[in-house]
């Protein structure tokens, strides 16, 4: 798993690319506790995941906690099918704010306003 | 602990410190303990104004050899047997003693002056003890000047035994751990060597392999692979008794016998009854040599096989095992037994595998109560993992028997598999239980699933649960240390039926035979993914009792 972090108008973007198991898990945890220390809006990019186990996921739900907490925004974008399948079997897709679109700009263009 | 003896403190050998300081220095840097001993004796005669004086230890029979004397007569080398006399008075009693006049003292022998002509008057004597260890004694004889020694006199002499015996048991623990170090450097190189003349790994393709698996740094057994030029593959597996050097040289002996035989002797028996022969010329007294010679025509899946007192082989077969018994008694004890020769067993393998293995594997005991886990154990896992490549099976059997039992002896297994029938149908490997195998793991299961028929949405569902399975054994079985997990992938009907097997002490040995198949151990979110994507998710019985068997089953209708 590679992880890209941009920033795009403060908006912390990290886009995920390859598989996520427990052998890069930590990092990806790392990596979003990074960005909800500095309390800032996240996307999280997982167009480009071909898998993703509960060890991923956890890391997702302690960083959408943290925004909880900060009253930042967490938003999960345009999920691959496998990603999406795992977040509905964990009942997971209720919880997290899924976007379709990778475009941080018109997330945070447009603030209270719904984002799907 | 005794009173002090008279004199020693008062006005003692306070007068006499210089010589004290300069024996204990002379000791300290001595590299010849004997010779300081010698210098020791002469310094306390000139000093105490003797006439003669000398040094005695104690041997390892029990009796005490002259090792130094000064003097008008030469007594070096002088036996005393245990008896009477002042110097064993003074050895049994472990006290200095003081005999001003010998002819009023009742113990006073007088063989040695009889021997020699000198006339002792009066002795001084300190025994040499460290603790409670007697090392011998220093006797002095005769103040010059006819007056007795004096109570000052005693005290010197035992400060001067003292600072002596101190040294000579240095002396000795430091002998004995240059041996210790010479003998391990020994034991390094014959382990090296031994490990050296061990068959390389065959390649996936070869049908015969071995692995071994030493107990301590040399090992008594061995193994041989030897493909011959026209196609068949000669083998041998031993054991030599006895451990250690001895062991190993005679082992290394032996293997490199086989190697050389082989190419001349037509048929295993002929090969042991040629080794026996080297035996018995050598004449190794109290060392036998359990062993099987075979010979493997994999053209017609045909094995030949003699075995001299080894643990009969067995040959796995259709599910269930044969034990190939008949056998000769061992090598190496009457070369009269092998008068008719060897006997040789055909054993046709018909799509088998036959396994040699020594007795370290079957007496390998278990972790619970010391329990033996036995032959049968050992059947029941190579029958568990008899869809893996034969290599990676030795290899996992092994680790099983590691993870769960202490391995007391040396262990050696061998397998001989029938190329003509290739095994087909589940599908089994052994991987790491690390983080970094995940993906390796996920992949094997893809292609598993995927070859036994199942859609794209059930394999990705036996990904998943996999992973989520694995997660957990690296986690809470092996809790991040060192471990192998064995995946299993079958097909049964309209069922994917998948096992987990890890190694690692069982999660809760009372429970896993009688917990349903619907209870999984607790966990988070990875145990619901599991259930949620699987039909069936529960423990069962490991083969063998080693460590613990996850099943997860997947229906996939029919096809």
């Amino acid at each position: 798993m590679n992880i890209t972090s941009t920033l795009h108008n403060e908006m912390a973007v990290l886009v995920l690319d390859g598989d996520v198991d427990l052998s890069c898990s930590p990092a990806l945890r790392k990596a979003l506790l990074e960005r909800t220390f500095e309390r800032r809006d996240i996307m999280v990019d997982l167009s480009g995941v071909g898998y993703i186990d509960s060890s991923g996921i956890a890391g997702l739900v302690e960083a959408y906690q943290g925004a909880r907490d900060n009253g930042t925004r967490f938003i999960l974008a345009a999920p691959s099918a496998p990603v999406l399948r795992v977040l509905r079997l964990a009942r997971l897709d209720r919880v997290f704010t899924i976007v379709d679109s990778v475009e941080p700009i018109a997330v945070v263009a447009s603030p209270g306003e719904p984002l799907s | 602990m005794p009173p002090d003896p008279p004199g020693a403190v008062a006005d003692g050998p306070s007068r006499h410190l210089d010589l004290i300081a300069e024996m204990m220095a002379a000791f300290a840097r001595s590299q010849d303990v004997l010779a300081t001993l010698r210098l020791g004796l002469v310094r306390a005669v000139e000093r105490l104004e003797a006439e003669a004086g000398s040094l005695f230890l104690l041997e390892s029979d029990g009796s005490l050899h002259c090792r130094a004397a000064v003097g008008p007569v030469n007594v070096v080398g002088l036996r005393l047997a245990p008896g009477t006399g002042i110097v064993w008075r003074t050895i049994d009693s472990n006290w200095p003693q003081r005999v001003a006049d010998t002819g009023r003292d009742p113990d006073f022998a007088p063989t040695v002056d009889d021997a020699t002509g000198f006339v002792t008057r009066s002795i001084l004597c300190a025994p040499l003890t460290a603790g409670a260890e007697r090392l011998g004694a220093i006797e002095l004889f005769n103040k010059r000047g006819g007056q007795p020694f004096s109570e000052s006199d005693l005290g010197l002499l035992q400060a001067l035994a003292a600072s002596a015996a101190l040294a000579m048991i240095n002396a000795r623990l430091l002998a004995e751990l240059t041996e210790q170090e010479a003998m391990q450097r020994d034991l390094d190189l014959a382990a090296e060597i031994q490990r050296a003349m061990l068959p390389p790994p065959q390649g996936a393709d070869s049908p015969v392999h071995g692995i071994n698996r030493p107990a301590r740094r040399v090992s008594g057994d061995f193994y041989e692979i030897v493909p011959l030029p026209d196609g068949r593959i000669a083998f041998a597996i031993g054991d030599v008794s006895g451990k250690g050097m001895k062991a190993a040289l005679l082992m290394a002996r032996i293997a490199s016998l086989f190697r050389c035989l082989v190419k001349r002797e037509a048929g295993p028996g002929r090969v042991l009854a040629a080794i026996e022969s080297e035996l018995h010329e050598t004449r190794l007294v109290g060392t036998f040599v359990t062993m099987i010679a075979g010979l493997l025509d994999p053209a017609r899946g045909r094995v030949v096989l003699a075995n001299a007192g080894h643990e009969p082989p067995v040959l796995y077969h259709r599910g269930g095992f044969v034990e190939i018994a008949e056998g000769m008694p061992p090598l190496g004890i009457d070369p009269r037994l092998f008068d008719n020769g060897v006997p040789e067993t055909v054993v046709d393998l018909d799509g088998g595998a036959l396994y040699l293995f020594t007795d370290g594997l079957t007496e390998a005991r278990g972790l619970v109560g010391g329990v033996m886990l036995g032959a049968e154990g050992v059947l029941g896992l190579l029958a568990a993992f008899a869809a893996m490549p034969a290599a990676e099976r030795l290899e996992t059997v092994l680790h099983a028997l590691g993870g769960a039992v202490s391995l007391g002896d040396d262990v050696t297994l061998m397998v001989v598999e029938d190329r003509l029938r290739p095994p087909s149908g589940p599908a089994q490997r052994m991987f790491p239980a690390r983080p970094e195998a995940l993906a390796a793991i996920r992949s094997a299961v893809a292609v598993a699933v995927a070859g036994l028929g199942a859609a794209a949405g059930a394999v990705e569902a036996c990904v998943l649960a996999v992973d989520e399975a694995c997660q957990n054994i690296i986690r809470h079985a092996y809790k991040g240390g060192e471990g192998d997990i064995v995946l299993h992938v079958a097909r049964e009907g309209d069922d994917i039926v998948i096992q987990l097997m890890d190694f690692a002490a069982p999660v809760d040995p009372d429970k896993i035979v009688s917990r349903s198949l619907e209870d999984v151990r607790p966990g988070g979110l990875g145990t619901h993914l599991m259930r949620s994507v699987m039909d069936k998710v529960g423990f069962r019985p490991p083969p063998a009792g080693v460590g613990n068997l996850l099943e997860m089953v997947k229906r996939i209708g029919a096809s």
